[in-house]
């Protein structure tokens, strides 16, 4: 297994596009490029000339850089150790020797660099960034953009079969002793069964069981959901401790993986060869970034410890100190969180400052070229946090050079110069929702012509600097980087920064966009081996990878390749493809479980294979990249099946019965409009009592419920009530149908009087509220009622005045249409 | 209520207010009659013929019966009849009017309120119920009605005038509404309507702005009576998750594998029926698009976003997840013909696929979850309560079953639920 066909990159379309870019970059620029001529400034030269623009290049970038006394220079000089790419007296021979060390075709696989990888002689605290910043120097002699790597060298992996799992009890009864009890205690109030999904607190224990399984991971418990829920989120912990309610999480999953025997992988299963990321990925790139003007880059690598290193190699180094609530984040990246007290141990939001010294690097250097572009992959934590400064080169709050921020869903951008106010915001458009909780590339560009411009997804924004470029000849070089915050603490961000550079030559369009396909993180293929399924030699299929965030790995466009170039498939059925992970299929993130296709030579091209899809997904990260062990599996591979049967459905949840509720309830808004014409004959469209119902009607009842009934609804319907009685009554031909035997012209005094007032409670007992039905009110209730009633309105002091015999009509057909009858059924 | 806002009332009428002493014993008397009552309604069991027939005409209609209306269906009642006499409250057009009306109303808009004008989703579920048909074509038929009053204005695309005005009229929209062709009256091509998903209501409450995923999402709540979160299966595939879904939020993958997937996965394949279709309003000039109107992109069409059919909206965001799924067309799966939501029901006759609104539709409409979300609405609707014990469930399922039986006439659901609840 040791055939190492190179793979070209058409395979991958945005590498090619990232190639293409690149070819454009190096002879397509408009503006002009100058290379980086600062020298750390402690090793003087007076050697022989470069002979060649490449030694000087060399010398430029490497030799600089690495030929002082407290780097390389110690022991690589002209009479130390070999090589002696460190010779301070010739800088040809260094060069000489330099080129025995070093790959100009993928830089970080350089010698030079993997030896001081693996800790030799780091002048920084982190090998690794020693290694980054050797590779920046490197790349940054072959031209900068050399390190995007236009070809990879596929080799075949230590072929091993799948490790063994630890699988889930078969029945729930485990389940049911050990993580269900506190799922029952502590999550039933909003997981039970018809509750909030995932219903896992259902009075079904096989139910909260399959709902669970997604949720618990038996190899690593740590790892499950259900404990990062309450450790990590402080969902809805109990006991007033999420550390506890965690633990107690993790203990009781621990308990169940206990009841099942660890076991190899399914047998049923059709499995390729398994791999990991950190043991058995090869490095899909070593850049492919542009980079030929950076002047500062963090790239957030180390993963540990309290300063991220300024790996740009450009002198002096910007090492960011990290302080407050800021964590490390997996796959390359740092996070900032909300200040927070825990055990009565304040910690504050969080920041990574650079001193004021090393940033006048970028006062110096920036003020020199009069342009700049700040490049950063920011993650937002969220959408709603307003004024928070994402990279800020600045004094104060309300002092500065440069801020990158954020406001609600956009980004801002102040800047100090010759033409703007250096707290003047430059903004993404309102309403555009450029800004997204999601992983981004940002670019801030500004030349003096065109002053600013917001790159997204490398792609322009389109929105217009309010002011003309100017110059950053003004700027303050005691001021300081920091990320993630303003420099008095006050202005915190909320959210992930997986990369930030300062360049000090405007990014062009086209490198922007190269930057931005190049992505961020380290990617890595891992091949996975078939050939034990399959008549192919060496056959593999293989995937880009990367460790996508702290919790999931990165899985794309998924190819078959063969590294024997004479070898070529030949009508191979491929089905159900899914990814296992520590000898299990995950339960989530599968993407191509449906994918069926067929591995055949007119699709096969030898070097480069057969694309199985251009799609991507994630999966949950358990372990990490150095223990998570990955394979394939198949429902079809050629001749091997495993027929997959659906799993039974566990039964329904029972319903629980619901309180006996009310046998009556209210009429709706537009019944009780209906009602009300129905029952005074005034049609729903006389204008007057339209204009009173569209004016009223939403505060009319809506919902049956009577107990929501409320005063202000009551307070409607009278009005209503009040605008129908008055068209009936002031209608001559509805008020005769209705009241047939009264006289509206009469006197209040004698309209009332006697057995006329029956007259008036008659008809509308019988027309509102009917007879003979023993759910309507007593009849004799209603008249002694509407008898007071009558009896107070017509008591007037004297006579009463004109018209009071038609108010007292309209009040007592509005008492009865308005009431309960009415709005009750 | 206060003297002053008594007054206020009182100054709607064009008689001559009252005394503040007045005002407070008619408030009194109002109060009075409703404590009354309350106090009088007697228990079920003491309900008798017509007292059950007053309940089912109520709750049928929203209004109370004639004294001769209230006879026939006692008479109905007493020989055991239940069901007749629904039939015959039914004929009210207080029913269509009030009732269907107040169903469908909260169906056509994003904040479920039913305090929306008639419109051309609410007139089609009206005369659907009104002519008894099935009422699975809600969801897939070229149907639509319109009224046919002189004086209204005419059916628009762009606005709703026609039916605000056929409201307005006060009339029995039993008795004015029609059945069209609704691919006539849009524009639309026959093939690719689908009942009221493709109405002018549906499309500016649903496919106006965002990425046409809120109209499955409003359509299985309304017609499924499932909202995503009942539905959510983070084991489904993730292939078909397009773009635009963040796979980190927030800068955390955990939240995209346990939350968003579980909606993304079964939503995504088959919102994908909508690619073609827009709700096109000016922006600046009709911020509310309430003169806006759909549009579809037919064979032949390209829109100019996408090279393709597929409207610009399916394509949004394309940054936030690259190698998430890029629609092409308008193929629709259903993934939740496999895992839990198996448990939806879904036509073995059907073959859970296609391409467009109006497969899609009658792939939801022939669900058993259609046909138990349309009785449980109406049994709501009718007893006022949800299916509260086993009894009630029981019904629910027996109602189901006629109302299958019955080919889908929701009458039935009425009928059979009225009849359930009139009281013994």
């Amino acid at each position: 297994m040791n055939t190492t066909p190179r793979l070209h990159q058409p395979l991958l379309c945005t590498l090619l596009l990232a190639l293409l870019a690149l070819t454009g970059c190096k002879t397509g620029e408009s503006t002009e490029s100058l290379p980086n001529t600062q020298s750390p400034g402690t090793s003087q030269y007076g050697g022989p000339a470069p002979a060649t623009a490449d030694v000087q290049s060399f010398k430029l970038n490497v030799w600089d850089n690495l030929s002082q006394a407290n780097r390389c220079g110690e022991c690589h000089n002209s009479s130390g150790q070999s090589p002696r790419f460190a010779h301070e007296g010739d800088v040809n021979i260094a060069y000489a020797q330099a080129n025995t060390v070093v790959n100009l075709d993928e830089p970080s696989r350089s010698a030079l660099v993997t030896k001081v990888a693996g800790g030799h002689n780091c002048w920084l605290g982190s090998d690794q960034a020693c290694a980054d910043a050797i590779t920046s120097m490197i790349s940054g002699w072959a031209g900068g953009s050399s390190g995007s790597v236009n070809r990879i060298e596929l080799q075949a992996p230590t072929l091993r079969d799948p490790g063994g799992t630890i699988p889930f009890p078969q029945s729930s009864s485990a389940f049911s002793s050990t993580v269900y009890p506190l799922l029952t205690s502590y999550c039933s109030d909003c997981h039970a069964d018809g509750d909030t999904r995932p219903y896992l607190a259902s009075a079904n224990v096989d139910t909260a069981y399959e709902a669970a399984k997604s949720r618990m991971s038996l190899t690593a418990p740590f790892s499950s959901r259900l404990v990062e829920r309450l450790a990590d989120d402080r969902h809805n912990c109990w006991n007033n401790s999420c550390e506890q309610s965690a633990s107690d999480m993790e203990d009781a999953i621990t308990e169940l993986a206990g009841y099942s025997n660890p076991a190899n992988v399914d047998p049923e299963l059709v499995t390729s060869k398994a791999l990991t990321l950190a043991g058995d990925g090869l490095l899909a790139s070593s850049g492919g970034r542009f980079e030929d003007h950076v002047i500062a880059l963090y790239e957030f690598k180390t993963g540990e410890g309290s300063t991220a290193f300024d790996t740009s190699g450009i002198e002096p180094s910007m090492h960011l100190t990290l302080t407050g609530n800021v964590e490390w984040v997996g796959g390359y990246g740092i996070s900032f969180g909300p200040a927070y007290t825990d055990d009565n141990n304040s910690v504050r939001s969080g920041k990574a400052q650079a001193t004021t010294a090393n940033s006048r690097k970028l006062h110096d250097l920036l003020t020199a070229s009069g342009e700049y572009s700040l490049e950063t992959w920011v993650v937002p934590a969220n959408v709603t946090q307003e004024d928070a400064r994402i990279v800020s080169y600045s004094g104060s709050a309300t002092a500065r050079n440069l801020t990158l921020g954020q406001t609600l869903q956009n980004y801002e951008v102040l800047q100090r110069s010759t033409t703007t106010d250096q707290n003047a915001v430059f903004s993404t458009e309102d309403g555009a929702n450029r800004l997204q909780a999601s992983l981004q590339h940002v670019v801030i560009n500004f030349t003096p012509d065109q002053g600013r411009q917001i790159f997204i997804n490398g792609e322009p924004t389109g929105d217009v600097d309010p002011s003309p470029g100017g110059l950053l000849t003004e700027w303050d070089d005691n001021f300081a980087l920091v990320l993630g915050n303003e420099t008095d603490g006050n202005s915190p961000w909320e959210g992930t920064i997986r990369l930030a550079a300062f360049h000090n030559r405007a990014l062009s369009p086209e490198q922007i966009r190269t930057n931005f396909e190049a992505g961020v993180g380290q990617k890595y293929y891992l091949l996975f081996g078939l050939s034990h399924l399959i008549d192919v030699p060496q056959a593999f299929i293989a995937f880009e990878v990367s460790q996508f965030d702290g919790y999931s790995y990165l899985f794309t466009q998924p190819f078959f390749i063969s590294l024997d170039e004479e070898a070529s498939p030949n009508g191979i059925e491929l089905a159900g493809m899914k990814l296992g992970i520590n000898g299990r299929e995950t339960l989530t993130g599968q993407a191509w479980s449906l994918l069926q296709t067929s591995l055949n030579s007119s699709d096969y091209v030898p070097g480069q294979g057969q694309i199985l899809s251009r799609q991507g997904t994630i999966v949950p990260l358990e372990g990490g990249p150095e223990v998570d062990e990955f394979f394939l599996s198949f429902e079809r591979l050629g001749d091997h099946q495993n027929v997959v049967i659906p799993a039974s459905l566990p039964p329904a949840p029972a319903l629980p019965d619901l309180p006996a509720a009310p046998e009556i309830g209210l009429k709706n808004f537009d019944a009780i409009n209906a009602s009300m014409a129905r029952l005074t004959g005034v049609a729903v469209s006389n204008p007057a009592v339209r204009g009173t119902f569209n004016t009223i009607r939403e505060q009319l009842p809506s919902a049956s419920n009577i107990e929501g009934f409320l005063s202000s609804q009551q307070m409607a319907i009278t009005q209503l009530a009040i605008s129908y009685c008055d068209e009936l009554v002031e209608d001559a031909t509805l008020r005769t149908n209705f009241f047939p035997n009264v006289n509206f012209n009469d006197p209040a005094a004698t309209a009332f009087s006697g057995t006329n007032r029956d007259q008036v409670t008659d008809p509308l007992i019988r027309n509102m509220i009917g007879q003979d039905l023993n759910s309507q009110p007593l009849v004799g209730d209603l008249e002694g009622e509407l008898d007071e009633l009558i009896t107070t309105l017509t008591t007037c002091d004297g006579s009463c005045p004109a018209g009071r015999t038609a108010t007292v009509v309209k009040a007592s057909c509005a008492a009865v249409l308005g009431s309960a009858t009415t709005l009750i059924h | 209520m206060d003297a002053s806002s008594q007054f206020f009332l009182m100054s709607n009428s064009r008689t001559a207010p009252l005394s503040r002493r007045q005002c407070r014993l008619q408030t009194r008397l109002a109060v009075t009659v409703v404590g009354l009552l309350l106090a009088a309604v007697p228990p079920l069991v003491q309900a008798g013929d017509r007292e059950q027939a007053a309940r089912m005409h109520s709750r049928l209609t929203g209004v109370p019966p004639s004294e001769t209306v209230l006879n026939q269906m006692a008479t109905a009642i007493d020989s055991g009849d239940p069901v007749a006499a629904a039939y015959i409250a039914m004929d009210d057009p207080a029913f269509y009017n009030v009732t269907v009306k107040n169903l469908a109303a909260p169906w056509t808009n994003e904040a479920m309120t039913p305090f929306v004008p008639l419109n051309d989703y609410t007139a089609t579920v009206i005369g659907l119920v009104r002519d008894e048909a099935d009422f699975r074509t809600l969801l897939y038929d070229d149907v639509l009605y319109v009224g046919s009053d002189n004086g209204l204005p005419s059916y628009d695309t762009d606005d709703n005038n026609h039916y605000q005005a056929l409201e307005d009229s006060g009339v029995s929209l039993a008795g004015s509404l029609r059945r069209v062709s609704q691919s006539t009256y849009t524009g639309i091509p026959p093939q690719a309507t689908a009942g009221v998903m493709t109405t002018r209501a549906a499309a500016r409450a649903f496919f106006i702005d965002g990425t046409n995923r809120a109209m499955f999402r409003f359509t299985l709540m309304n017609h499924l009576c499932n909202d995503l979160e009942q539905v959510a299966d983070v084991t489904l595939p993730v292939d078909r998750i397009r773009q635009d879904v963040s796979r980190s939020p927030g800068g955390d993958s955990r939240v995209f594998l346990n939350n968003c997937a579980g909606c993304h996965t079964g939503m995504d394949p088959m919102a994908q029926a909508f690619a073609y279709y827009d709700y096109e309003y000016n922006s600046d000039s009709d911020p509310e698009g309430n003169l806006g109107q759909l549009v579809y992109n037919a064979a032949g069409m390209t829109d100019p976003d996408t090279g393709t059919r597929v409207q610009g909206k399916y394509l949004i965001n394309a940054t936030n997840f690259e190698h998430g799924y890029i629609t092409r067309d308008d193929q629709w799966d259903n993934y939740w013909r496999m895992g839990d939501n198996r448990r939806l029901g879904w036509d073995d006759s059907l073959p859970g696929n296609g391409e467009g609104a109006k497969s899609l539709g009658r792939e939801l409409a022939h669900s058993d979850a259609f046909a138990e979300c349309k009785v449980r609405q109406v049994f709501e609707q009718v007893c006022l309560r949800e299916p509260g014990n086993a009894d009630d469930r029981n019904q629910l399922d027996a109602i189901v079953s006629r109302f299958r039986n019955s080919g889908y006439q929701l009458k039935r659901a009425y009928a059979e639920s009225a009849a359930y609840c009139k009281g013994e």
